[in-house]
């Protein structure tokens, strides 16, 4: 604990001669360690929240860092010790207090990934399980009611994190929301050749005697889903947000085909 | 064969539910006109697009991932709507409403039945908030039967026009 202060101070300080060289910021005086690990403590000049990220590198509990810069500095309402300045501060590093949920943390974040469409679908599972690890209502039944209730939730969100990452749909739709694309859910559809197309298949589906002929269906479904998920990530890619929507409107489609089938099956 | 199409296209088997929705739906549940026009579905069916005396609506809500078919026969000398039948692939409030269309379309004039609107749908089958977009569906597939229909009538007579 003392070492890694100790390393911060010196890191530190050193960027402090840089920065109280630069004209525009006030002089500043040699710092305490507990003055630094609060910057909000007024004692350090303004700085951009990039800066202060290099500033207080402060180790993280192993999760990978992002590139998010929301999260500044947010302490932990158990032992006060600073959460980390990127990422999600869903349990205190020091003495494993689960924190209430920070709605501004998206699900990205809380995965340690970037903002993108193609994630590492593998690595979901793991950091999940490690999430509720600390997390999970069931570890926190000895402590405190207001800890109990910020575990129920921060677990709850965890769980929709996943699931909302987990199924290309609707991670998906999720970028699109974070984008603050709004779909009209409620306007009809009346595109002849998609709705005739998608017709067809559900017709197909239905009049499939067998296992046999609904795997084969099922196959060419999952491949126009596949196709339209990569026109979905080029779309979104280009900020062409409108061929954006488009292509989840389809694939919603094709996944719903995809469902009857699985019940069929 | 086509009942257990429905009931797949359903989701909602009054004794078998398969999924834990179908049987959240059932106590939640369906309007009783709802399942009435699921176990006793009205003119589920097919007619020849090519004829021209038919106009075929074809909707559908990407939210859901819905598609509704709905098509009309019209009397050209009356212009009355004589038969109607519908295809529906999304819940049951969505196979209901069009179902209700069916019925309601049958025997009116191509001008009446454009008045028809989703609230009223809606409130026949008692439809929750969270389904009212299934009674704009079935609303919208009665507005595209018809304009299908005089489409097809506009260009298969242009010199009388």
């Amino acid at each position: 604990m003392w070492n890694r202060r100790k390393n911060l101070l010196l890191s530190s300080l050193s960027l402090l001669r840089h920065i109280s060289s630069s004209p525009h910021l006030p002089r500043l005086h040699p710092l305490k360690p507990s003055h630094l690990l609060c910057p909000s403590n007024s004692f350090l000049p303004p700085i951009d929240s990039q800066l202060r990220n290099n500033l207080l590198d402060l180790p993280r509990c192993g999760f990978p860092r992002n590139l998010s810069s929301s999260n500044s500095c947010s302490s932990c309402w158990n032992c006060g010790a600073v959460g980390p300045t990127s990422g999600a501060f869903l349990a205190c590093g020091s003495c494993g207090a689960v924190q209430p949920v920070d709605a501004s943390v998206d699900y990205f974040q809380i995965f340690g990934m970037k903002k993108m469409y193609e994630i590492e679908e593998g690595d979901l599972e793991g950091i999940y399980k490690d999430w509720q690890k600390k997390l999970h209502p069931d570890l926190v039944h000895s402590k405190s009611e207001k800890e109990k209730g910020f575990a129920a939730e921060q677990s709850a969100r965890v769980i929709d994190a996943y699931r909302t990452l987990k199924n290309p749909l609707s991670r998906a739709l999720y970028l699109l929301k974070l984008e603050q694309i709004h779909v009209d859910e409620e306007k009809t559809v009346s595109d002849p050749d998609l709705l005739m197309e998608m017709l067809e298949m559900r017709e197909a589906v239905e009049e499939a005697k067998d296992t046999q002929s609904l795997k084969e269906i099922q196959s060419k479904v999952k491949k126009k889903l596949d196709s339209w998920s990569n026109s979905f990530k080029e779309a979104f890619n280009k900020q062409d947000f409108d061929s954006a929507v488009n292509c989840t409107q389809r694939m919603k489609y094709y996944e719903r085909a995809l469902e009857e089938i699985t019940k069929k099956l | 064969m086509l009942r257990l199409a429905l009931k797949r296209s359903l989701r909602l088997g009054p004794a078998v539910s398969h999924t834990p929705s179908a049987a959240m739906v059932v106590s939640r549940g369906y309007h009783e006109r709802v399942v009435d026009h699921y176990n006793n579905p009205r003119n589920v069916g097919s007619f020849d697009k090519e004829d021209p005396n038919v106009g075929t609506g074809l909707v559908g809500a990407p939210a859901c991932g819905d598609v509704m078919k709905l098509q009309i026969k019209v009397d050209e000398d009356s212009g009355k709507i004589v038969d109607a039948c519908f295809k529906t692939f999304g819940c049951g409030s969505a196979i209901a409403s069009s179902s209700v269309a069916t019925e309601w379309v049958k025997g009116k004039q191509m001008e009446e039945v454009l008045t028809i609107k989703n609230t009223e749908i809606a409130k026949h089958l008692s439809l929750p908030p969270v389904k009212l977009h299934c009674s704009m569906l079935a609303e919208d597939a009665i507005k595209a039967a018809v304009k299908d229909y005089e489409l097809k009538k506009a260009k298969a007579a242009p010199e009388q026009e």
